[in-house]
């Protein structure tokens, strides 16, 4: 494979920034019929090189090759010429229109008097689906579809415009495991045509799974180059790192055998079923389960935002009842919420209002906020957590995701919460921020709280959790130990119940 | 203290001076210590009502009723003092407590009944219109109360009384904003509603309130309004809270909730009362008035959201800022 033409070469790609070199003399060649991995944390260059490709921007030395002759990639519409499809994070759909005017949006058929050929559009949109063996017509709404399939019709958009080369930028931050799998299928598929994928990704276990070739970058420097087949998650991670850092999952066990809350046969309208569990001091509880299968509809139950249609929940041997979220916070729950932008951070706060915004009540006396008192506990947590230290000069949206993550994780700390619910609280942020986040629950867990842990990275969840509850269909299928649980079986576990019509897809 | 004057405040004050300097250097009677004292006589009823106005809009709402709830408490407090027989000093309460039974009405329906402000304010700008024509078949109530006029045209120590009251309410205004859990809740509520639900604020609570303490302060105003008169009117406060609005949007409030300073909303006032005045002792017509005032508004939004333009532009006509421009970036890499 390597001996051949490469379908796209990068020759010492050099870009620079005010004041940061983006990328330096960046190498990388991109194969017909491979799906090539592009990894590094968060500002190492992947987004700079991902922008050289698609003509959004230019390097400022270097050659990029096209079968082997030099081309300049003037801008997106000459990208698109040469068979270029992106398909960035966030996703370039307009919700509005029909699933087929989206796959041939700014390129629409027309008829011989300039008008917009309707059946074309919806014959050859569903031609297209039909290759790709999706099952969505073409006069759906987009908005209409789930995150997932959002994502296909995004990729029907460039297999519509013939594209030799597709670069995905983490395709599957919002996706299932199920659609995951789909969407891999997609690309295997396409991989048999010749098309050279360039797959940008956090999630390792992954890029285990279907990448053929890697690449990582450091500081805008290529690390570890194309063409290495061996692909080891170990040997990415220090090479992503730059450092050795021994335990990528470094797992304290502190599960006591105090039981602090009891959940029995809790049931709501969103989904919930006859849910019961135990949760003991330092004890990391993981839900494990695909996405939609009802675990965030569980934390959402536990913390008094769904109301229980029937159960009880008991903290600490007293029969509870949250009317509301503050019940529950005042009784010593915590939820980090899934997506930290839309329901965890205020953007318009330093760190300071977002790290004491759950705790106002405590912070005043008559109505009066301790300003010292919240200065103080801010710097405190700043330090504690290693976050920025710009997070209290300006408002948290100039944050990376990491840092951001800990912000809203420091919320709680701060209102010294027993019970902590994590829905995803390493998703999007790179694998420096993770390891931080891991060893903040084994602080926490140290310290004697308990914690829920919600994640579809199973690695993770395995690696993190004492016990793993099953989650599907809204209910607890089974629970057990960590340690006899392999990744295997929630794979399995997940594939099970694939066809129920997933809700949280559509948030 | 850092946290009430801050940068916030530098672009309003910025355009305030400016266009006082540009006043007081084109028409000579500006500085006139009568003309000022006019001017703070000016700037009260609208500055006072901004204050409700900006509140609302920091908790990402929008309230379109103030100048109809003017006329109507206008109109309820003429019926009282002349036709009711009830002391003034027992009717300025009662129109206080009016105005914020009103917010509350329009809070509760927009926060609990989950309609937007927009359109609950709206109906209410109409509603109230109609409903202060209902008092006196429609007709103004003159000659009201002796005693009403010096709350409008009284002096302490030579100064006039409105200014005390704008000093008082801004102060109180700023201390609620900056130092209080209500203040922080409604910053946070503008801000990210999700979250604030999210983190046990009541969200609907704070939202009504946004909406009581601006019928309070719309009454406040509403009672300034008669003392000038000394009468009540279906037709007073036309377009006041456009006035508002644009005094909140002037003084850099975001309309999308969660960012402003209180303060700077005074000052946005200022500067569209400051170009009025000036307009008028220039004798412009108010034809001219209305489009500069229009022209403001597009100005001070344009200017703040083009900064990051104005500013490389800047860089580039004077070549200095560019570089420390570029210092900064390095600083946050």
């Amino acid at each position: 494979m390597t001996t051949a033409t490469p379908l796209w070469e990068f020759v010492d790609i050099t870009k620079a920034y005010p004041g940061v070199l983006a990328n330096d003399k960046v190498n990388i060649r991109l194969m017909p019929g491979s799906i090539h991995g592009l990894l590094g944390e968060n500002g190492c260059g992947k987004s700079t090189m991902i922008k050289t490709l698609s003509g959004v921007q230019q390097p400022d030395s270097g050659q990029i090759l096209h079968d082997g002759k030099p081309v300049t990639i003037s801008d997106p519409q000459v990208a698109r010429d040469l068979g270029i499809a992106t398909v960035f994070q966030e996703f370039s759909i307009v919700p509005t229109l029909s699933v087929g005017e989206n796959i041939f949006l700014g390129n629409m058929p027309r008829s011989r008097f300039g008008v917009i050929d309707w059946g074309k559009v919806h014959a050859d949109a569903a031609r297209v689906l039909a290759d790709m063996d999706v099952d969505i017509s073409p006069e759906t709404i987009t908005g209409t579809l789930s995150v997932g399939e959002q994502q296909l019709v995004e990729i029907a958009k460039a297999i519509a415009m013939d594209a030799r080369m597709i670069i995905l930028d983490e395709p599957t931050a919002a996706l299932g495991e199920d659609e995951i799998e789909r969407l891999h299928e997609l690309l295997r598929n396409m991989r048999a045509t010749g098309t050279a994928i360039l797959y940008v990704s956090h999630r390792l276990d992954e890029v285990e799974r279907i990448v053929d070739e890697v690449t990582i970058l450091r500081n805008g420097r290529v690390v570890r180059a194309s063409g290495e087949t061996e692909i080891n998650v170990t040997e990415i991670v220090s090479a992503m790192v730059g450092e050795d850092i021994g335990e990528h999952y470094p797992k304290e066990k502190n599960a006591t055998a105090d039981v602090v809350l009891e959940a029995a046969e809790l049931s709501t309208n969103s989904g919930v079923r006859d849910v019961s569990f135990t949760l003991h001091r330092g004890e990391v509880l993981g839900l494990g389960g695909v996405l939609g299968s009802g675990r965030t509809e569980i934390a959402r139950a536990l913390f008094g935002t769904d109301e229980l249609t029937a159960g009880q929940i008991t903290l600490n041997g007293k029969k509870v009842r949250f009317r509301r979220e503050i019940d529950a916070i005042r009784a010593g729950l915590a939820l980090v919420p899934e997506n930290r932008k839309f329901d965890g951070l205020f953007f318009n706060f330093r760190a300071s209002g977002n790290v004491t915004a759950a705790s106002l009540g405590g912070l005043s006396r008559f109505g009066v906020l301790n300003l010292k008192a919240e200065a103080q506990a801010t710097r405190d947590l700043i330090r504690d957590l290693e976050i920025s230290t710009q997070a209290e000069e300006k408002t948290v949206n100039f944050l990376s995701g990491g840092n951001q993550q800990k912000i809203v994780i420091a919320r709680w700390l701060f209102s010294d919460s027993d019970i902590l619910i994590l829905d995803e609280p390493t998703q999007g942020i790179d694998i420096g921020a993770k390891i931080a986040v891991y060893k903040l629950i084994n602080k926490l867990t140290r310290a004697g709280k308990a914690i829920i842990f919600i994640s579809s990275d199973h690695d993770e969840l395995l690696a993190m959790s004492d016990r793993i509850a099953v989650v599907q269909q809204g209910t607890i299928a089974r629970t057990v130990a960590a340690s006899e649980l392999t990744h295997d079986d929630l794979v399995r576990a997940s594939a099970d119940h694939s066809h129920s019509p997933s809700q949280e897809a559509y948030a | 203290m850092k946290r009430i004057f801050d940068t916030q405040l530098i672009g309003p004050f910025a355009a305030m001076v400016i266009v006082a300097l540009i006043v007081a250097l084109t028409t000579e009677r500006f500085l006139n210590p009568g003309n000022l004292s006019n001017l703070s006589l000016q700037v009260s009823i609208v500055a006072l009502i901004a204050i409700g106005s900006t509140i609302v809009i920091f908790a990402a709402g929008i309230d379109l009723s103030s100048g109809s709830m003017v006329a109507l408490l206008t109109m309820i407090l003429a019926q009282m003092l002349k036709f009711m027989g009830i002391p003034l000093v027992l009717a300025l309460p009662l129109i206080l407590f009016a105005g914020g039974l009103l917010g509350l009405f329009i809070g509760l329906i927009t926060a609990y009944g989950r309609i937007p402000s927009f359109i609950t304010t709206l109906a209410a700008l109409i509603a109230f219109r109609g409903l202060a024509l209902t008092f006196n078949n429609g007709s103004p109530i003159f000659s009201l109360d002796p005693a009403l006029e010096p709350i409008f045209y009284g002096k302490l120590m030579g100064i006039p009384l409105p200014f005390f009251y704008l000093v008082f309410f801004y102060c109180l205004a700023a201390f609620t904003m900056n130092f209080t859990k209500l203040g922080r809740e409604i910053y946070a509520v503008g801000g990210n509603p999700a979250a604030a639900v999210l983190t046990g604020i009541n969200v609907r609570k704070v939202q009504t309130t946004t909406f009581v303490i601006a019928g309070f302060m719309t009454a406040v105003g509403a009672i300034l309004m008669s003392a000038r008169l000394n009468s009540g009117s279906p037709n007073y406060g036309q377009t006041l809270e456009l006035q508002a609005i644009a005094a909140a949007v002037v003084g850099g409030a975001s309309l999308a909730g969660g960012r402003g300073n209180i303060l700077a909303t005074l000052m946005g006032a200022m500067t569209i009362v400051i170009v009025q005045n000036g307009l008028n002792l220039n004798a412009a017509p108010s034809s001219v008035q209305n489009i500069v005032l229009g022209l403001i508004i597009l100005l001070a939004v344009g200017i703040d959201m083009w900064r990051a333009e104005i500013s490389a532009l800047m860089g580039r006509v004077f070549g200095r800022s560019s570089s420390k421009q570029t210092s900064n970036i390095k600083k946050e890499a």
